[in-house]
């Protein structure tokens, strides 16, 4: 299944209209929330095919919103890929628990929009996570 | 408990001094007297029967029997039996409240014996009213100790609190880890059976669990160090870091024991040092994904343009934002390490407010505008001169004026403004943004210190603060905020007016080295000279 439509959940203005922007040239369907809570509510509300998450956020961290919709023994999301796009590097539990439940774990400052459209159209080569579980 | 006591006083008994053995021996105890009370009372039943005996036969011959006819014999032998019988039935039902009660205090005297210790709620002790008596005595025993009557229970109560002061703590387990005992400042939480629990978090290959299971597999005798082991997550304020040793003996009374040193003292710096870099680490990266990000959208424009000449150049003020943001950033870290070092240095020179500030409004005015901020800067020309170092000073607005964009909202106003306050020129920056709580404020300054709410979501060095109080300081001024959670905040300095220290400025040679002394803390600016 390609990916087609992507909800990226990015607080910072700049990055955030930088992905939608270089993603909505190469033809996806894109829908961007500024803050977790409204991100969290997108992301159950729509089947997408992609959620590119940011970790610091606003009013909920991308950590709670990926534990909200996969968690320990279900998953409300199960066709549609993830991608941690963060500029935080720590090792604590929160980032372990959470690479279990994501396709990718990403540096921003390392991934230019360019970069992120080849990282896509790879992950697009590849089965979704959920359908693996199942 | 009591087999422990029972053995211990066997061991007293054993190892003592044979003299005192003896002397031991011979003296009285509880459990002896009930044996002792239940002879003498068959002694004296049998010897009130042989009285009675004598006496009824002497009646007998007075009252004309034959003393070797049978009826005689028969009436005697039918009397002791009777009054035998009688006897020690009554002996045994006046007696039974006295043994239970024998056999309650010899129970928790904790001597060792066969006594079985006597239920106080059976039906038999409601109807002779011993319940009272015996609850009484197992109460007492209980507040006392089981082993009241022990010498050991002093050294016991004197060991727990000892053990109680350990800034650290001491714990004993039994063979599958259940925490059988364990000190105040023990880390430990109380599990959802009530029963307590380990709080440490073991990040390392062997945690305890896994460890005392493979002691119990194929240990006799066992002791295991772990370095840097916390109670807590990063970021909870109680978190403490221990550094805990526990031992292993299969088969003792005491299998398992567990003692924590509380090291946060050591660790701490060193975390937050580690910290700092991974924050500075996100911070740095924050303006190099835009700048890489947006080289990235130019290069594809100018292989395949799509965007006017107006829009190509708002895309172009987000570059150059973002570099002056991780320039700011860069300026913020050197300069806290050079105050650390204290080797801060301040050239004070007679400038407007407004001529610091044009330093740097092109660079705030897009910060605010490409975020969607409204900023308002009133710095009134008729403002006296100040006594500052413009470079520096220009830090401490950017600083401020970047706070109040960043912990406000999408559309707010960010305001600037200044006034006279006495030999002082004060600045204020407010904001309507979401505010802080007191015990937030009163940490503000701190290195390193970024809020409950930052520290989730927005992530700062915690050093843009420190620098800038540094900086005003250093100045001779103040800094200070006022906040309501919810409603904005109010961060404003003081700068001296140029004339009111002209004169000690010209007789430091325009630094700020002469009106510093070191401290044992830092260095305290000389208030009196600037002031005069």
């Amino acid at each position: 299944m390609a990916i087609k439509s992507i909800l990226v959940i990015e607080d910072d203005r700049f990055i955030g209209e930088m992905y939608v922007r270089s993603l909505q040239r190469a033809g996806y369907d894109v829908d961007w929330m500024v803050d977790g809570s409204d991100g969290a509510v997108a992301a159950r509300n729509k089947p997408y095919d992609l959620i590119m998450l940011d970790i610091m956020l606003p009013e909920k961290r991308g950590s709670e919103i990926l534990a909200e919709l996969r968690g320990d023994n279900k998953d409300l999301i199960p066709h549609t890929r993830v991608i941690v796009l963060t500029n935080f590097e720590q090792d604590d539990e929160s980032r372990l628990a959470m690479e279990h439940n994501v396709d990718a774990y990403l540096i921003k400052a390392e991934i230019t929009p360019r970069k992120l459209l080849e990282t896509i159209q790879e992950l697009d080569k590849l089965p979704p996570l959920g359908s693996e579980q199942q | 408990m009591d087999c422990r006591r029972a053995n211990i006083w066997r061991e007293s008994i054993v190892v003592g001094v044979p003299d005192e053995a003896q002397k031991r021996e011979q003296e009285l105890k509880v459990r002896d007297y009930w044996p002792r009370t239940r002879k003498r009372a068959l002694l004296l039943t049998i010897g009130m029967e042989l009285i009675l005996t004598i006496v009824a036969s002497l009646a007998l011959l007075l009252a004309g029997f034959e003393y070797n006819s049978v009826e005689f014999l028969f009436v005697v032998v039918a009397i002791i039996a009777a009054s035998l019988g009688v006897n020690i039935v009554l002996m045994n039902i006046l007696l039974s409240p006295l043994k239970d009660l024998s056999d309650a205090l010899t129970h928790v005297s904790g001597e060792p014996s066969d006594v079985v210790a006597p239920n106080s709620t059976s039906p038999a002790r409601r109807i002779d009213g011993l319940e009272p008596l015996l609850e009484l005595i197992y109460g007492l025993s209980s507040q006392r100790g089981v082993s009241a009557l022990s010498t050991d229970s002093e050294q016991e109560n004197i060991l727990k609190r000892a053990l109680d002061q350990i800034d650290g703590g001491f714990m004993i387990c039994d063979e599958h880890g259940k925490i059988v005992y364990a000190s105040e400042n023990a880390p430990v939480k109380e599990a959802q059976d009530e029963s307590k629990e380990l709080k440490l978090i073991f990040d390392t290959d062997l945690p305890f669990d896994d460890w005392l299971a493979q002691c119990r597999e194929k240990e006799v005798k066992s002791q295991r160090t772990w370095l840097r082991v916390p109670d807590g997550l990063v970021g909870d304020p109680d978190r403490k870091i221990y550094d805990v040793i526990a031992s292993y003996e299969k088969g003792s009374t005491a299998p398992v024991v567990i003692s924590t040193y509380n090291r946060s003292a050591d660790y701490q710096p060193e975390d937050d040092q580690l910290d700092f870099i991974s924050f500075a680490a996100h911070e740095l990266r924050g303006p190099v994904t835009v700048i890489r990000g947006y080289l990235d959208v130019f290069r594809e424009e100018l292989e395949n343009p799509t965007i006017d000449a107006r829009e190509t150049s708002a895309l172009l003020s987000r570059l150059i934002v973002s570099a002056n943001r991780l320039s700011g950033y860069i300026t913020n870290i050197l300069n806290a390490s050079r105050y650390d070092r204290r080797h801060l240095k301040m050239n004070l020179h007679e400038h407007t407010l407004a001529q610091v500030y044009a330093m740097i409004a092109d660079d705030m005015g897009m910060r605010a505008s490409t975020q969607n901020r409204l900023l308002t800067v009133s710095l009134p020309s008729d403002l006296p001169t100040v006594a500052v170092d413009p470079s520096s000073l220009s830090e401490v607005f950017s600083n401020l004026i970047d706070n109040a964009i960043k912990y406000s909202n999408e559309g707010g106003t960010v305001s600037v403004g200044a006034s006279v306050d006495g030999d002082f020129v004060k600045v204020s920056v407010l904001d309507h943004g979401i505010g802080m709580p007191g015990n937030v404020v009163s940490n503000l300054f701190h290195k390193f210190y970024r809020s409950h709410r930052s520290r989730e979501t927005v992530a700062g060095t915690g050093i843009g603060l420190y620098i800038s109080k540094a900086i005003v300081e250093a100045h001779g001024g103040v800094i200070e905020v006022k906040s309501e959670e919810g409603k904005g905040s109010v961060f404003s300095f003081s700068v001296p007016i140029y004339a009111s220290v002209a004169d000690k400025l010209a007789a430091s040679d325009n630094s700020n080295q002469a009106i510093i002394r070191k401290g044992s803390e830092g260095w305290i600016k000389n208030h009196a000279k600037f002031r005069g």
